[in-house]
């Protein structure tokens, strides 16, 4: 427990500044005057709920792993805060339509909570399907085409072909000849992430140390053996890097796919408060998908430190 | 002991026969001749040290061996029969780098146990990976992956990862090139005892004069390209290097080797100014 309370003086000094630049940010939203009464009101309580979670997430870490960044981070997000909320309420920003305030951006999550819960959930269903279906055949198809030098020598010019083709460009053909909107956003996310993971397959597979597989060769181990029991293995720590580097592009699909017809979905929930031009709940949508995507990416390096541990 | 152990099916004089082999790398249409006809039988038991500077076709006649390369011309025989490629008759040590940094010290043992071949159970398999592990004494690290090891402990475990192969054979590529001198010996004598307890064939490529005499029953010493000598070691096993130094026998043939090693490669250096 002492240990845990063990932190440097600057250390201390920062985390004590970051603390004060909480409180007069929950003081600010409660206490400050609009400037004007035709400003926008809502209620704050969701606002004062993020900022003491967003402490709650933030003291744990600085005590946990001792990382100055995290002070630094703390300040810089509560200092912008303090300005957006000040800036807002004092009647610097003058648009109420395309800058809301935080109380107004964070409060959009309660109006909108169901919606948004169930386009994230719809999102992450097209997602998972996508991704799925690409790593899984795009991993088994590079490590054949990595190893075989036949099978590379066709698939590789194919594929760097294909890859310069935005997967984005697929999509109105896409709904022609497959039978729903959701299967064609599916197939647009597959392309995205198949070709990538693919090529990176191959490339992987290219990088590995002769002598690992001539120690395996001397073992007795076969065509099928090397790529199952050497190869794959040996790869799996670049596979799973991989995996998290393709989930930005596969977000960035997503969102055009969604626009695709789908009437589901984050990036249709977006799209649909952009043409209402309640660019309040567009700003709330972009803020749910970063939540999302560092969400998938925690959960993706978790994964690969549990699953490997033989890395030095 | 080895004799009485053979006389199922057909005796063979030679374990490994070596005829008239030949080898070239070929690269942007210029060759290189690494191996230009080297004939050399290898009995049963044999342990035998392949000496030579860096270049001479040591490493290459080894590959050839292993089966990991091909020869252009020439045939190699082990019990009789032409090698077609890598089989678990025969098991490698490699120079470093190696093991499979995905799995631990008994991960990479298991590896090899299941390529023998073997009929076992899960608990059998795994009991005759920690002997192994055990007689090269890293029983206390066997958890541990590659990357935890420093390069004598990886050397220990690639040694136990050939022996678990369990193939009558033992190729080893200077094994213990990159390690310190210190802990070389250590290995070398481990080596020496496992070999003569396993009783395996070995064929161990060195450069290093002591390193032969310490480990070989008959050191073959090359020149670029061909074989230059062979020489009989009558010392007797297990040897240990300090009782070795200084005895005559011991002088003898370190003066034989030495003088041709170094009138090779004062050749060498020769027909390189004279390029």
């Amino acid at each position: 427990m002492k240990k845990f309370f063990k932190l440097e003086k600057g250390a201390w000094f920062e985390f004590a500044l970051a603390t004060l630049l909480l409180i007069v940010n929950v003081i600010l939203t409660l206490k400050l005057p609009y400037y004007s009464k035709h400003k926008a009101y809502y209620d704050s309580a969701p606002y004062i709920v993020v900022l003491i979670a967003s402490y709650l997430i933030y003291a744990p870490r600085l005590f946990l792993t001792k990382k100055k960044s995290a002070n630094d981070i703390a300040v810089v997000l509560y200092s912008f805060f303090i300005l957006w909320e000040v800036s807002y309420k004092v009647g610097w920003v003058h648009n109420d339509l395309l800058i809301p305030s935080p109380e107004g951006l964070f409060h959009v999550f309660v109006e909108k909570g169901p919606e948004i819960s169930k386009d994230v959930w719809g999102s992450i269903q097209l997602l998972f399907w996508g991704f799925l279906l690409a790593v899984v055949f795009g991993t088994f198809l590079g490590l054949l085409a990595g190893w075989v030098p036949r099978v590379r020598e066709v698939l590789l010019p194919i594929s760097n072909v294909i890859t310069l083709i935005p997967p984005l460009m697929f999509s109105a053909y896409m709904i022609m000849i497959l039978s729903t909107f959701r299967q064609a956003a599916i197939a647009v996310i597959f392309f995205a992430v198949f070709w990538p993971t693919f090529q990176g397959m191959v490339m992987r597979v290219g990088q590995i140390d002769p002598q690992i597989t001539q120690a395996a060769r001397t073992m007795g181990v076969g065509t099928i053996g090397m790529m199952r029991k050497v190869i794959f293995p040996y790869c799996l720590p670049g596979i799973i890097t991989g995996i998290s580097k393709s989930l930005r592009g596969a977000f960035m699909c997503l969102a055009g796919a969604e626009m695709l017809g789908v009437n589901l979905g984050i990036g249709f929930f977006i799209e649909k408060y952009k043409s209402f031009a309640d660019y309040r709940c567009v700003l709330a949508g972009i803020v749910t998908v970063g939540v999302i995507t560092t969400l998938i990416d925690l959960a993706v390096n978790k994964l690969k430190k549990t699953l490997i541990r033989w890395e030095g | 002991m080895a004799e009485h152990q053979v006389n199922e099916g057909e005796k063979r004089e030679y374990k490994i026969e070596i005829r008239d082999v030949y080898f070239d790398y070929v690269e942007n249409k210029s060759n290189y001749e690494a191996l230009k006809g080297i004939d050399l039988t290898i009995k049963e038991g044999e342990f035998v040290c392949i000496l030579g500077s860096s270049g001479c076709g040591k490493s290459t006649l080894l590959s050839l061996l292993s089966g990991l390369n091909k020869p252009k011309s020439g045939e190699i025989l082990v019990d009789g029969k032409k090698i077609k490629g890598p089989g678990i008759d025969r098991a490698v040590v490699f120079q470093q780098y190696s093991l499979f940094p995905w799995l631990t010290v008994r991960g990479n043992i298991l590896f090899a146990i299941k390529q023998s071949g073997k009929k076992l159970g899960r608990k059998e398999r795994k009991e005759l990976a920690d002997h192994y592990v055990e007689s090269v004494g890293l029983f206390g690290a066997r958890n541990r992956y590659p990357s935890q090891l420093s390069g004598g402990m990886k050397q220990r475990v690639a040694v136990a990862r050939a022996l678990a192969l369990e193939s009558d054979i033992l190729l080893m590529d200077e094994p213990f090139g990159a390690i310190d001198p210190k802990l070389r010996l250590e290995l070398q004598e481990l080596v020496s005892r496992l070999c003569v307890e396993h009783k395996r064939t070995v064929v161990f490529i060195t450069h290093d004069v002591d390193e032969a005499i310490l480990l070989a029953d008959r050191i073959v010493a090359m020149e670029p390209g061909r074989i230059k000598s062979i020489h009989e070691v009558k010392l007797p096993h297990p040897r240990v290097r300090d009782e070795l130094v200084g005895t005559s026998e011991y002088e003898k043939l370190h003066k034989q080797l030495i003088l041709s090693f170094y009138n090779q490669v004062a050749e060498q250096i020769d027909a390189e100014v004279a390029l």
